[in-house]
């Protein structure tokens, strides 16, 4: 068969339409169709993945809640060891009374400084450094006061002791420690 | 043979152009191919409107759930700080250097004839427990009073601690004559240097017993 050129000419203007259909088909249609249906299929897959995790997430918090409790109470009782507000304020007087109660009657503490700690976890923490002075006490006093104030006091830590017999009472010795108290910021 | 006219060729062949009309005929291929496009696409639009409903299904549940699990994770890092933090403010608890038995052994070991005048101690957490005694000791050898006291101390404190060091830092005759027990005795100044380890020594592993006993004659 032996087209004209008239069927020639209209052949070739049906291949460039079909191309043009083609085109416009994949370009403005499907094209653009596939790639919504991937995106939602991926959003989708990650979602779908998020409510995975998230079960094993609660389902593990549930489980911390239960196991971390001992040391929930544990650190809520430690931080119920020092009372709200300035440690300058209660902390002088808590001494005070305590070498009182210990048969010291006079016992002076003073703040010498504080530092953050060198741990991330205690970063809500900090170590305030103090001078406690006894001008006057007996030896055998003095140490059953360490021992009753190192029990007492599981926060606080004595980094220096110095003990010196008094010249005029011989009986009597002059002690000063120096503690260090990890006291939560407020 | 019959003589066929055909009066209509001219008719014919026309028609049969007609028919043959490459422009109509790549129409109807064009209407046929959209028409299978039309309904590959509205199939494939149904597939991406069935999968975007289960992606508002699952959006929705996942808003449902995300506050909790946000919640959770929260939580969970919150607890594992507070049990990050109470051990490491159980082991600071647990590894303080306690003063009052220290002072407790010192005293034991002090005798009548050795008096001290001063005590100064300092925990590092690097090099341990650093201890000064100073005194002065008293008898007919007073340098053997203060190494009796040195002895003692070392043997008092090896039995809690581990890396025990008790030396003199200075040893000194005094011309001063002291009364002890109604007999006029000489006099020696001391200086004792204590440093340990806090932590107790390591107890050396029991010797394990022999497999079999050797008997008479065994060779």
């Amino acid at each position: 068969m032996k087209l004209t050129k008239d069927q020639t000419k209209k052949l070739g203007l049906s291949i460039v339409g079909f191309v043009f259909l083609i085109y416009v088909y994949f370009t403005f249609f499907l094209g653009p169709l596939n790639r919504s249906r991937a995106i939602a299929l991926s959003k989708i897959h990650d979602r779908q993945s998020k409510l995975d995790a998230s079960k094993e997430e609660m389902s593990k918090a549930a489980k911390l809640e239960q196991t971390a409790r001992t040391a929930t109470e544990r650190f809520a009782a430690l931080k119920k060891l020092n009372p709200e507000g300035a440690p300058i304020a209660w902390f002088p007087p808590r001494i005070k009374t305590f070498f009182a109660n210990e048969q010291i009657d006079k016992a002076v503490a003073r703040l010498e400084g504080n530092a953050a700690l060198k741990q991330d976890e205690l970063s809500g923490w900090l170590k305030y450094n103090w001078v406690i002075d006894v001008p006057q006490a007996d030896y055998a006093v003095i140490g059953r006061a360490i021992a009753d104030l190192e029990n007492a006091e599981p926060m606080l830590c004595v980094t220096r002791l110095n003990i010196h017999a008094l010249p005029d009472h011989p009986q009597y010795q002059h002690v000063e420690l120096a503690a260090a108290n990890l006291i939560e910021k407020k | 043979m019959a003589l066929h006219l055909n009066l209509l060729h001219e008719e014919i062949l026309e028609q049969r152009q007609r028919q043959r009309d490459p422009l109509k005929i790549g129409m109807l291929v064009l209407i046929g191919c959209g028409v299978l496009m039309f309904l590959y696409y509205s199939w494939n639009a149904y597939r991406t409107l069935e999968i975007k409903s289960r992606l508002g299904a699952i959006e929705r549940s996942w808003a449902k759930v995300e506050p909790k699990v946000t919640a959770a994770q929260k939580r969970v890092s919150e607890l594992q700080g507070i049990v990050k933090a109470t051990r490491t403010l159980d082991d600071y608890i647990e590894n303080r250097f306690f003063w009052a038995p220290l002072l407790q052994k010192v005293s034991r070991c002090v005798a009548p004839n050795t008096q001290l005048i001063s005590l100064e101690g300092s925990v590092d957490e690097n090099k341990g427990v650093t201890v000064t005694l100073e005194g002065i000791a008293a008898g007919r050898e007073p340098r053997a009073a203060a190494e009796d006291l040195r002895q003692l101390l070392l043997e008092q404190l090896s039995q809690s601690y581990s890396e025990v060091k008790v030396e003199f830092k200075s040893l000194e005759d005094l011309d001063t004559m002291v009364n002890l027990g109604g007999t006029h005795t000489p006099t020696a100044r001391y200086t004792l240097a204590l440093t340990f380890n806090p932590a107790p020594a390591p107890k050396p592993a029991p010797v394990a017993p022999p497999a079999r006993q050797k008997k008479r004659g065994d060779t």
